[in-house]
């Protein structure tokens, strides 16, 4: 069975009295320890697919299955003891914390909430989770919004592995971040990969970060899959019109091609 | 620049923290400085000020020591105006996040009460309470706070709907956060500077009011008070006018000071605020 199983998912809006389907009829699975990642142009319905398979917002139609039971039917306690399972990282590292916190507490709060450890253990939990993500111990006391862009980025990984997940959605998180700090926080995810098993839904925009670090994809049109398939295959030689449009709007892509004739 | 000198830089502002400051000092020393009663008689009656020293400001209908009252009588106005506006600001505060956070059905019905007691003026309701309920200084402050914390709640609703759709609430809700922790950690205390801010004009208010009721024979009966000063006054206007117009000249400076503090510390933090 597959980890995560989406099906037939859609999702309406409405605004000012005109429906726009933001994503119609997606279906896609994720196996343990795979990443898979979703892209397309702004609008496309990728962080509504994101949104959604979070419940974050809820879907009109379709059915989200995880870990083999109906993620849609739970509500209440038994949905928040199982998002411990399905874990996020958001694109800007600084709106994902509350502006208040320090990097303790914000790594308190998962430990605490599903009583991983008890008040006592959980400093030396945090300790160990800053370790897990390259970061230093004493970083614990101080400010979310001290602390460099890249490593809010790590903080919010390592709250995100706190729960000990299967799947981890990570919404354009490494978008807002510099080319160099970029490839440390990759090079992270793909390590955190190998040695806990961790499957990632991987939304981007950078086709060449898609390329680098994913397994498959699905490229998306106005909330439609345009094509998918294996990650290298799908970005090298696009068939749909917009997996061209993307390809071809790849700076970094292009020139690799031009070289290769 | 520090908040501090820049609040320091603005001469209304320390003007008003030197009235606050002096009002605090008055309320703080008013049982060191007249110890005993201060509606006991002291002396003759309606003995008017600067005639004898031990009794600078004078005696009212019944001889009391005028200055005594007034220091104790700003007791009375300090705490009554603090916990009034404190009650005013923790329900506003509450209600709105509730309302805000929750949305739908709970923020429909929150808001139409709301609604409800903005429709009635506050000072009838003041007065309607406490002419039910009785007066003393703990339904006084309710009396006030009941009238007052709509204004709160409302600031603090609209700024909890733009707080809500942020990233970090949407991160405490995918740790698998209870909502009621979300609302009341993770969103009040981010909406709560703008609540905040209306402090001023609440203390302000909630001063004069309960003034208004002591004026009008609703405040309690054990305590003296500048709007109870003003009234026992008002009997001998024609003849002894300092029993009025002293307190009230106490009651103009210390809203005066408490206006000027709080917006000065309003404009330093949003100086603060727009320049991070």
């Amino acid at each position: 069975m597959s980890l995560l199983a989406v099906s037939n998912l859609t999702k309406h809006y409405r605004r000012g009295g005109k429906t726009v389907i933001a994503v119609d009829d997606v279906s896609f699975h994720i196996e343990p320890g795979e990443t898979l990642a979703l892209a397309g142009p702004s609008g496309s319905g990728k962080s509504t697919i994101a949104r959604l398979v979070l419940r974050l917002i809820e879907p009109d139609a379709g059915a989200i299955e995880f870990e083999d039971n109906d993620f849609l039917a739970l509500g209440g306690a038994a949905l928040r003891a199982r998002r411990a399972r399905l874990q996020t990282v958001f694109q800007d590292p600084l709106a994902a914390f509350n502006p208040r916190a320090t990097v303790a507490h914000v790594l308190d709060d998962p430990l605490r909430i599903h009583g991983i450890a008890s008040r006592s253990e959980r400093p030396h939990r945090i300790a160990a989770l800053l370790e897990r993500v390259g970061l230093a111990a004493d970083l614990a006391p101080r400010a979310i919004h001290e602390i460099s862009g890249g490593q809010r980025q790590r903080v919010a990984i390592a709250r995100a592995i706190a729960t000990k997940p299967s799947l981890i959605v990570l919404d354009e998180a490494v978008s807002a971040l510099d080319v160099s700090v970029r490839g440390q926080i990759l090079d992270l995810l793909l390590d955190l990969q190998r040695q806990e098993r961790i499957a990632y839904l991987f939304i981007s925009h950078d086709l060449g970060v898609v390329r680098a670090v994913s397994h498959r994809v699905i490229l998306l049109d106005a909330g439609r899959i345009a094509e998918s398939g294996d990650a290298r295959a799908v970005i090298d030689a696009p068939q749909s019109a917009i997996g061209k449009a993307l390809v071809a709007a790849a700076p970094r892509l292009k020139r690799t091609t031009q070289d290769a004739s | 620049m520090s908040p501090l000198r820049r609040f320091l830089r603005t001469p209304e502002a320390v003007a008003g923290a030197i009235l606050l400051a002096a009002l605090i000092a008055m309320a703080l020393i008013a049982p060191l400085l007249f110890p005993g009663d201060p509606q006991a008689i002291a002396g003759p009656a309606l003995l008017p000020p600067f005639q004898d020293w031990s009794l600078p400001l004078g005696t009212d209908r019944l001889g009391r020591d005028v200055l005594a009252e007034l220091f104790h009588g700003a007791r009375t106005s300090l705490a009554v105006g603090l916990a009034a506006a404190a009650a005013a600001l923790a329900i506003g505060a509450v209600v709105g996040t509730l309302a805000g956070f929750a949305g739908g059905l709970v923020d429909e019905v929150l808001m139409r009460i709301t609604d409800a007691f903005q429709t009635v003026p506050s000072f009838l309701l003041a007065l309607a309470f406490v002419s039910v309920v009785g007066p003393s200084l703990g339904i006084v402050v309710a009396a006030i706070a009941l009238g007052t914390w709509t204004g709160p709640a409302r600031v603090a609703r609209a700024e909890v709907l733009s707080i809500r759709e942020r990233d970090y609430v949407a991160s405490a809700r995918a740790i698998g956060m209870h909502p009621l922790e979300i609302a009341f950690r993770e969103v009040l205390p981010n909406a709560l500077p703008p609540v905040l801010a209306m402090s001023s004009v609440i203390v302000a208010a909630a001063i004069l009011t309960e003034a208004a009721l002591s004026f009008l024979g609703l405040g309690d009966p054990n305590r003296v008070t500048w709007g109870g000063m003003i009234a026992e006054g008002r009997a001998v206007l024609r003849t002894a006018p300092f029993l009025s117009i002293v307190p009230g000249i106490a009651l103009v400076l210390t809203v005066l000071g408490v206006y000027l503090a709080g917006e000065g510390v309003v404009e330093t933090t949003a100086v603060r605020r727009s320049l991070s």
